[in-house]
């Protein structure tokens, strides 16, 4: 309805000086779809990383973890509802489309949520590594946006993103001051993530990324990549614990971390649904979608109640 | 099911700002959604729920001519030029 381009190369350049698209501009079609291919699995991880959080609730050690997993839930979920919101905006597909497509196998959600979270170690090195990869990739995209929506719900996510890491990285201090077991533990459960959670962002980003050309990424994959590498590495080893990379090296005179060559097969699985949980996951996403179905239909019928 | 925007206020200092939307079978059901989705941790003291097809929305071509009515602006260089010469001529005499 209000804003129109003539042609892309127009709109191109409405996007290099810093415009900002909304819901109700005619964005060309190829970035409508981009735009909303990356929405909808950014909404799918949420939703797909809220449940393994809400699986971790009655198994959570201490009142007090178990009320930081019970917040990190909602939280997770929040993100859901807020990024399928804008989505669903984006007029290609609606809400209960995009559900259906998540639990029929048909559309993606990050990688890390392919995999099972087997001991609470593995919910802390969650917290730590895999919330602050994700909060890395989510910065760099609301660093320099186009689309408006987007943008400013990333806003608020990033925030609560934050609280996440930090209860992660709290959660470590106390198991690398903790027991052998403990520190043990944790070893087993940074040997499974530390992988998953640095594959998050994605083999070296191509020449031609639509995505960066139209200022929905800010930065490459490879750089947000070794950014998280020269944090985490120096600091899992500063706690005590061992980064599972064989060919882990130190370029003294770069000053920095190569953790040596990376394996994308598993990453290339996952995105084929075929990780080592992805079957489960799905399946019980939609288990969950189907149990809670009278929840909905009893607010629908709410809805034709007169007041 | 009605789509709702949501505005929210804090501390008195800043005007309502648009926070999102979402979708809700009642008012009261938006309300407990909102409260739940976008003050979590407080971040409005006060909440105001817009039905979106409530909203009245402009017409672009209604609003543009505004963007172009220079006389209704003034942002002081002329002043601070026409002030600097007369201190310039007051010095010089
Ligand atoms: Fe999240
Ligand atoms: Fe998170």
């Amino acid at each position: 309805m209000t804003r129109t381009w003539a042609d892309m190369a127009a709109f191109e350049s409405f996007l290099d000086d810093g415009g900002i698209v909304e819901v109700d501009d005619h964005m060309p079609d190829e970035y409508r779809q981009a735009v909303f291919a990356f929405i909808e699995m950014h909404a799918n991880s949420e939703l797909m990383g809220g449940l393994t959080e809400r699986d971790w609730i009655p198994r959570t050690p201490g009142l007090r973890h178990k009320m930081s997993v019970l917040a990190k839930t909602q939280d997770e979920i929040g993100h859901g509802h807020l990024l399928y919101m804008v989505a669903a905006d984006m007029q290609i597909k609606t809400r209960e489309e995009m559900l259906e497509d998540l639990f029929a196998g048909k559309s993606r959600f990050h990688n890390v949520f392919h995999y099972q979270a087997v001991t609470w170690g593995d919910q802390v090195a969650i917290a730590f590594l895999v919330d602050a990869a994700a909060l890395a990739s989510q910065q760099a995209v609301f660093k320099n946006c186009s689309y408006g929506p987007y943008r400013r719900i990333l806003k608020r996510i990033i925030s609560e993103e934050g609280f996440h890491m930090r209860l992660g990285e709290d959660r470590m201090m106390r198991i690398a001051q903790g027991t052998d077991t403990q520190k043990e533990i944790f070893q087993g459960a940074l040997d499974r993530w530390f992988w998953p959670a640095l594959q998050l962002f994605g083999p070296d980003s191509k020449p031609d990324d639509v995505l960066l050309r139209w200022h929905i990424k800010s930065e490459r994959n490879e750089v947000l990549r070794d950014k998280w590498v020269q944090k985490f590495v120096p600091m899992l080893q500063s706690y005590g614990f061992t980064v599972p990379a064989p060919d882990l090296s130190y370029d003294e005179e770069a000053g920095k971390w190569d953790v040596g060559p990376i394996d994308w097969e598993p990453l290339k699985r996952t995105l084929a649904q075929g990780g080592p949980d992805s079957a489960r996951r799905i399946n019980e996403a939609k288990d969950n979608w189907e149990r809670t179905r009278w929840v909905r239909d009893a607010m629908d019928r709410a809805a034709t109640v007169p007041a | 099911m009605h789509t709702y925007e949501i505005f929210l206020k804090k501390d008195g200092r800043d005007e309502y700002r648009h926070a999102g939307a979402l979708d809700a079978a009642t008012d009261d059901l938006a309300m407990v959604m909102a409260r739940e989705s976008y003050i979590r941790r407080a971040e409005g003291d006060r909440l105001w729920l817009v039905r979106r097809d409530h909203v009245i929305v402009a017409d672009p071509d209604l609003i543009a001519p505004n963007a172009d009515k220079p006389h209704r602006h003034h942002d002081g260089s002329a002043v601070a030029a026409r002030r600097k010469a007369m201190r310039n001529e007051g010095a010089s005499s």
